[in-house]
């Protein structure tokens, strides 16, 4: 189970390697703060879908939500046009209803779930719903340790650096 | 914008624990009065079925209002504070997330409708026994989520008796009672029973379905940190959404982290994925305690497929990233498009 897991990891690791490299070639630099945050969370994101890569709406949903972001970068778009494509072919278009109120807590509760998961509007099914989340967490928890493991490093080499000045 | 974060996360968690108790006892408010309902004479089923779908589209909001204030749980100012505290946690979740859902929900309610029919005392809703244990399982199913009966009929059961027929009679009778729309997969389950339990062909069916659900319930709980003390299926939404938002915070601050530390995008990943190699390859490595295995596969077939089709060995060639950049790139974005095609 637990080597599941690091093969979970290890997996985004790959995929996050290549992705930011990519994102690296294909924009200019000098990039300030915000930019280079957007771009790390955007490589990041796309490397955790792209990990799971199967039939789960919270990938696709991921990828496509990504592909709009990276309009300009060619090099991400060759990556991401295949999986918009198998996106848009299904139903998209969302109902929008003014007026509807979620009745009960666990309505409302839904409805919430529904926004935080990539791609929650468009599942009815609200047993699928959660199994979604539940896979969309483990992921989301590997992009979590991953990402707080490379830091734990920048800042130990970032320190040692300081230190040979 | 990290303190604001903190502050509303913390006004969250205060009402949500004061809604978190009082679900708790509500729900076993809720097992009590069953138990007094039970106890009362026999009642037809469609009746039931008629009432309960009948109450498919009433304001259940009001309904737990009204529940709250008859049984004076936490006293008699609970109620506006259930509202209060409910609300600003809610306002406060509206002006940073945009609904767009819409999708119609299958919200049956067993449970309020029960109450309903409990405080409104016209309708003596009661239930025979095998309906009891139904009314149970759909008690227990609304604590956790629906339950798909698919084709992984777990081969944990052990074989007794086949029920293929009466499987698939009591499934639909379960369905029409739900008022949802599952494929019906006529499939075997094999269950033994215990001694002392009764080898009703629908209780088997029914103990199999709890089985399942308490199965899920277990993955729910490995997942999500703080699942066990909570139960109803508002608290484990609530858990779950807790943890899902306060992930999402968490990846939004490290990537900010990680690009004040890194003047350019070189972020230090070979290095993390060789220690990561590593602890792939030592077996019996306990630095995660995350239980990943059941909810992944079920998912998606291909996913698994994808997964294993990473031979460790392939990690090796991480260690002399500079080397091997071009070729490791290539191949990793062959895999990566590979990825896609599915």
């Amino acid at each position: 189970m637990m080597s599941t897991y690091n093969m979970v990891k290890q997996e985004f690791i790959k995929k996050w390697i290549t992705t930011l490299h990519m994102l690296d070639c294909s924009v200019e630099h000098p990039l300030n703060v915000t930019e280079r945050k957007n771009a790390i969370k955007l490589s990041s994101d796309i490397a955790m879908a792209a990990a799971r890569s199967g039939s789960t709406v919270w990938s696709r949903a991921l990828i496509s939500r990504s592909g709009n972001k990276t309009a300009n970068k060619p090099v991400a778009r060759r990556i991401l046009k295949k999986a918009r494509n198998r996106l848009k072919n299904r139903c998209l278009t969302l109902r929008r209803n003014g007026n509807f109120t979620a009745k009960s807590g666990v309505r409302k509760r839904t409805e919430l779930l529904k926004s935080l998961v990539p791609g929650g509007e468009l599942i009815k099914n609200k047993d699928y719903l959660i199994r979604e989340t539940l896979d969309y967490i483990v992921y989301l928890r590997a992009q979590v340790d991953v990402m707080r493991t490379v830091a734990a490093v920048d800042s130990v080499t970032g320190n040692l650096t300081n230190d040979n000045k | 914008m990290l303190e604001g974060l903190v502050s509303q996360e913390s006004l969250s968690l205060n009402s949500m624990d004061m809604s978190v108790l009082e679900r708790l006892k509500w729900v076993q408010q809720q097992q009590q009065q069953l138990q007094q309902v039970v106890s009362q004479s026999s009642n037809n089923s469609p009746e039931l079925l008629h009432q309960i779908l009948q109450f498919h589209g009433s304001n259940n909001d009001e309904l737990l209002q009204g529940s709250f204030s008859q049984f004076q749980m936490i006293g008699s100012g609970f109620g506006p504070n259930y509202n209060m505290g409910y609300g600003p946690q809610h306002e406060a979740m509206d002006g940073c997330i945009s609904r767009t859902s819409s999708c119609q929900m299958e919200p049956v309610d067993t449970m309020e409708v029960l109450l309903k029919n409990g405080t409104k005392e016209d309708r003596p809703i009661s239930l025979k026994n095998k309906r009891k244990q139904e009314v149970k399982t759909r008690e227990e199913e609304n604590t956790e989520k629906k339950i798909k009966v698919e084709a992984d009929t777990e081969s944990s059961m052990k074989g007794k008796s086949n029920m293929r027929n009466r499987e698939a009679s009591s499934e639909t009778s379960k369905e029409t009672l739900k008022g949802v729309s599952e494929i019906p997969k006529l499939d075997y389950i094999h269950v033994r029973a215990r001694r002392g339990q009764a080898t009703d062909r629908h209780s088997l069916a029914e103990r199999a379905r709890r089985e399942k659900i308490s199965k899920k319930m277990k993955y729910l709980q490995d997942i999500v940190p703080g699942c066990n003390k909570v139960t109803g299926k508002a608290g484990m939404l609530d858990e779950i959404i807790n943890y899902v938002q306060c992930l999402q915070r968490q990846v939004e601050f490290l990537s900010m982290k990680l690009a004040v530390l890194n003047p350019d995008l070189e972020l230090a990943v070979e290095d993390v994925s060789v220690k990561q190699a590593y602890f792939t390859n030592v077996v019996g490595s306990s630095k995660h305690s995350i239980m990943v295995d059941v909810p992944l596969f079920p998912l998606d077939h291909q996913g698994s497929l994808d997964l294993s089709a990473i031979n460790p060995n392939q990690t090796t060639s991480i260690e002399a990233p500079s080397a091997s950049w071009e070729s490791q790139s290539q191949s990793l974005y062959n895999t990566s498009s590979l990825g896609f095609q599915y």
